[in-house]
Parts: C-alpha cells; sequence; structure tokens
C-alpha cells in the first residue's frame, strides 16, 4: 500500500500543491484586500440601492454585516474557495476507480499482490490527506495575510472549526464522487456528475438562502453546513456540521467501497 | 498440483455468455496456448484469474491458492491485452513501481529482459507517454516477467512487436519454460503458439471446443492426399483404414485421411505413384476448421 501511496503522491503531487498555493494565495489577498480598502464601506453603498429587507438579509448571511472577520469569512465562502477544495475532491475520486478503469491502468495495478481493500484504502487515504492539506493551506494563507496585514487575529480553536468543516465539505465531495466514480467507467462522465452535483447544490443553497420560499432546501445542500460566517463571526460550534458532512462522507465511501469489491474491472 | 487449474468457469455479460463451463489445467513448466477470435473469452479467463472479474460460476485456482487473493498473485506475471500504463512516469519509475509490489521478488530477471527486447537505456528514462506503441509493449513484457514469476499469464504478448522482438520473446519464454516456469499465453498469432506451445486450449463464444496437445490435434485432423498414380488409380482406396473419403478419376485421387497413414502409403507405393502431396496439417488448418465448423468440424471432415 505504501508503494501505492508512493505513486499516487507522485503522479498528484502537483496538482494538489497548485491548489493549495492557490487557496492559500487567494485567502492572503482577500485579508489584503479587506485591511488596504474599505470592502465593507464600498459593499454597504452598493447595497444601499436595494431594498431594506435585502439589505440586512445580504449583509448578515453573505458578509456577515460587513465587519472586518465577516469580510474576512465570506473568503471561505466564495466559489472560488468552494471550487477549488471541491474540484481536488472530484479529481481524486474520479480518478480513484473510473479514471483508472477507463485508461486501463488499474487491471496492471490489481494484477499485483495488492488487495482492493489496500487498494482503496490508499485512494480514500491519500485523498484525505490531500485534502486536509488544502485546508491546512487555505487557514495558512489567512493567518499569514492577518499577521502581514495587521488584521485582527480569528480566534484559534475558530480557525481550527472553520479547517475541519472545510476539510469535511470535500471529503462529502470526494465521497460522492468515490461513489459515481465505483459505478462508472469513464472519468469525463464521473466527473461531471460530481462537478453537477457540487454547482447544483452550491446554486440550491444560494437560492434558500435569498428567496424565503425555497429555504427550506437549504438544509438538503452540503454547503448548508458549512457556514465560515457562523464559525469564525459567531463562534459558532461544528457539531452538525460535522455529523452531516462526515455522515455523507463515510456512507458514500462505504456504499463506493461496497460497489468497487464487487465490480468487474476494467 | 496444477499451476493453473479452471474449473467449469462461467461467465456472462449481460445476455452474452462470455465463459461457459470451461475447464482446463496448466502442469508445471508448461507453454500453453489460449486460442480463439474476439470475444472467445481469453481475457476474460485470464481477468477471472487474476481476480478482476468475478465468475458468475467455477473457480480458478493460481498455483493452489484461488484466485482473487493478492497472496495468489505474489507468484504470477501478467500482461494485458490493451497494456496501459501510467503516462506521466518513466519506464523506469514503472518498472521499479512494479517490483517494490513483490518485496519477496526481487527483479533479477530485468536486465536480461531489457537485452533481449533491444530496451535502450534511453528509452527507460523517457515519460511513458512519449515511447511508442512496441516499446511499451516491451516495456509490458519486462513489467510482467521481471520477477522470474511462477506463473506467467500473458494476453496477446507480441501484438505490436517488430519480428526480431517476437524472436527474442519465443526464446524467453521457451527459456522460462525450461526453468520450470509455467506460461498460458494468450493469443491470436498462430504461428507463435505453434512454436512455443505443447497444448492448447480452442475457445469459441465462451466454449472450450478443444483442449489437446498440438500433435494430438494434428493427428486428430482430417487431412487431404493428392495422388497422381503413373497408371490407372487402384481400386478399393476408400475401403482402406484412415481413409473417410476418396475422389478418384482414371490416375489421380484425392483422398481424406484421418489418423495412421501406413495403409493408404502402401497401396500407393504399390500402386506406382508420380507424384503424392501430403501437406502437414498447419495449427491454422485446425483452427480454422473448428471455426468454420464447431466442436465436431475438425473430426467430422472441415475443409475437405
Amino acid at each position: 500500500m505504501r508503494n501505492l501511496l508512493r505513486a499516487l503522491v507522485a503522479r498528484h503531487a502537483a496538482f494538489v500543491a497548485l491548489s493549495g498555493l492557490f487557496l492559500a494565495a487567494f485567502q492572503y489577498l482577500i485579508c489584503a484586500a479587506v485591511a488596504s480598502v474599505d470592502v465593507g464601506g464600498a459593499l454597504a453603498k452598493l447595497l444601499e440601492s436595494l431594498p431594506p429587507m435585502l439589505q440586512s438579509m445580504l449583509s448578515a448571511t453573505l458578509f456577515g454585516g460587513f465587519s472586518v472577520h465577516g469580510l474576512l469569512a465570506f473568503g471561505w465562502n466564495h466559489p472560488i474557495a468552494q471550487a477549488l477544495g471541491a474540484a481536488v475532491a472530484i479529481v481524486l475520486a474520479t480518478g480513484a476507480v473510473a479514471g483508472e478503469a477507463e485508461t486501463g491502468a488499474v487491471e496492471l495495478l490489481l494484477s499485483q499482490p495488492l488487495s482492493r481493500g489496500r487498494y482503496f484504502l490508499a485512494q480514500a487515504g491519500f485523498a484525505f490527506v490531500a485534502l486536509a492539506l488544502l485546508s491546512l493551506a487555505g487557514i495558512g494563507g489567512t493567518l499569514v495575510g492577518q499577521r502581514v496585514f495587521q488584521v485582527e487575529p480569528f480566534a484559534t480553536a475558530a480557525l481550527v472549526r472553520l479547517g475541519w468543516a472545510y476539510l469535511l465539505l470535500q471529503c462529502a465531495w470526494f465521497g460522492i464522487t468515490l461513489l459515481f466514480s465505483a459505478f462508472g467507467r469513464e472519468g469525463g462522465r464521473v466527473a461531471s456528475a460530481g462537478f453537477l452535483v457540487a454547482l447544483a447544490s452550491y446554486i440550491v443553497q444560494v437560492i434558500g438562502q435569498f428567496w424565503e420560499r425555497a429555504a427550506f432546501l437549504a438544509p438538503y445542500t452540503l454547503q448548508h453546513y458549512f457556514q465560515p460566517q457562523d464559525i469564525l463571526v459567531k463562534g459558532a460550534g461544528i457539531a452538525q456540521p460535522v455529523a452531516v458532512l462526515l455522515g455523507v462522507a463515510l456512507v458514500t465511501t462505504a456504499v463506493a467501497w461496497w460497489r468497487f469489491r464487487r465490480r468487474d474491472l476494467p | 498440483m496444477p499451476a493453473l487449474e479452471v474449473s467449469n468457469l462461467a461467465k456472462r455479460y449481460g445476455p452474452v455468455h462470455a465463459l461457459r463451463g470451461v475447464s482446463f489445467a496448466l502442469e508445471p513448466g508448461e507453454i500453453f496456448g489460449d486460442l480463439g477470435p474476439n470475444g472467445a473469452g481469453k481475457t476474460t479467463t485470464l481477468r477471472i484469474a487474476v481476480g478482476l472479474v468475478r465468475a458468475d460460476a467455477g473457480a480458478v485456482r493460481l498455483l493452489g491458492e484461488p484466485a482473487g487473493r493478492a497472496r495468489a498473485r505474489e507468484r504470477i506475471g501478467y500482461l494485458p491485452g490493451e497494456l496501459r500504463l501510467w503516462d506521466e512516469l518513466s519506464g523506469r519509475a514503472l518498472l521499479d513501481h512494479f517490483a517494490r509490489c513483490r518485496p519477496s521478488r526481487p527483479p533479477l530477471l530485468r536486465e536480461r529482459l531489457l537485452e533481449a527486447f533491444g530496451f535502450a537505456q534511453s528509452d527507460l528514462d523517457r515519460r511513458v507517454k512519449f515511447l511508442s506503441h512496441g516499446t511499451r509493449r516491451k516495456l509490458g513484457l519486462v513489467l510482467a516477467m521481471q520477477h522470474d514469476p511462477d506463473l506467467l499469464l500473458l494476453d496477446e504478448p507480441t501484438a505490436g512487436l517488430d519480428p526480431l522482438v517476437q524472436r527474442a520473446f519465443r526464446e524467453v519464454v521457451l527459456e522460462r519454460a525450461r526453468a520450470g516456469r509455467t506460461v498460458l499465453l494468450s493469443s491470436h498469432v498462430l504461428s507463435e503458439v505453434e512454436a512455443v506451445c505443447g497444448r492448447v486450449a480452442i475457445l469459441r463464444a465462451g466454449e472450450l471446443l478443444a483442449l489437446e496437445s498440438i500433435e494430438g490435434l494434428r493427428a486428430r485432423m482430417l487431412r487431404r492426399a493428392s495422388v497422381r498414380f503413373r497408371g490407372p488409380a487402384p481400386e478399393g482406396l476408400a475401403r482402406l483404414p484412415g481413409v473417410e473419403r476418396a475422389e478418384v478419376s482414371r490416375s489421380e485421387a484425392t483422398l481424406w485421411v484421418r489418423g495412421d497413414v501406413n495403409p493408404l502409403l502402401g497401396e500407393v507405393a504399390r500402386a506406382g505413384v508420380e507424384q503424392f502431396i501430403f501437406p502437414e496439417p498447419q495449427l491454422e488448418d485446425i483452427f480454422l476448421a473448428y471455426y468454420q465448423g464447431g466442436r465436431g468440424a475438425a473430426d467430422a471432415g472441415a475443409r475437405p
């Protein structure tokens, strides 16, 4: 298994490292923007043109009330941060089964004295570590940015909770895509399915946030359980998000494993 | 203990029967040919043997171990028919990766194989995606054999290789068999099978049509003899032992013979022969006989 992990590192290290670097840079730039420009004031002026009800809803839910911490928290809810994490999760999950089956490499790999269990564990373990590093890179970007631009730092515990929540959200995307991957034979289709589910979830969650009549849909999306504003600004706990996101990740990965150990390859 | 034991193997892909109760066994040191056209079930048999595909019924044992267990694959070497490798790694990195999969069996044969297949050292340092099809195939052969496996399962091993490498491959396979290793060679290349295999299984549409030595198949094959006599053809040719059919016209006769040809030769010699054509049946003839007529075709007189 160590051998396979080594091969996975060799193949994916550059992609994971670049993604982590990009997320760190993005969070760093959010700190720079918040510290150097009156983003809150600019947004407040922009929102003045909107109806009062929408103003309060937007400022509270999206930007955490235009506070510095609220705006920094938005950096974690930004589509770029969301897309980066999901992209890494989807790419790794797609490659784990369907991608390797499509290229045919899995045929040679699993004809070696390597059990399917160890193969699967190596793929899932590598993805978990890669997603954890991505999450850490983002947190690192925020920490360095706050220090460099002398922004009041977040409480360490809040940042740790945020890191866990972000990691578990990506693990859930990994699990869902891994499920498709375990049933699929074509990497492109599996990746597209994973991406569409993530996108649909994001859109539904945003609609649910701003349109009261669709609010009942929000809890059915994964992003609903990742609320950086609540964690960083209000100091909320993450017991429920952990339960839901971890549950989704574990259940989907378990079903993917059930399918993988029974399916014909490639 | 057979090196490979396939018992009543059955597999369906939806409505298609890929294998229907196929059984055969390979003795240690044997080179065995698995023949059949596309869709015959050759690749499915190999994939079940290495645990990639689950059989609907039946079982495979590799060197005494049930197929599917990782431990069973410790002592085998497998070359897939459609070889795909990780393109972004170099040939050397790939060889090292697969060598590490079997810590108990170091790649002692690597250098010998690289030399035999004319593998340039510079090719080893290039990424796989920059290698030609033939070079990838050679790399696949080295991957399958570098750890000197006790049982080699090779699916279309020489597809895409130039004649020199094909010859080198045959020499290596014969050498490994002399060293006591067992080889299952699934192939369309009949000359290759004929050159190295002692026994063959002929599959068609998932069914085992024949399982026999090549000599045995030849002996059972209905063969055609063309004779031109110096004078009129003798009577009673059709009644000679082994002659199953005869077409006689004045001084010429075409005879279909199976098994011992001595009674025919004796009679023909007594009558005085001007020309006697009796070609050795090629594996291709046998193969085609099976495929044109099914299980009984080779027995019943295919291609008369």
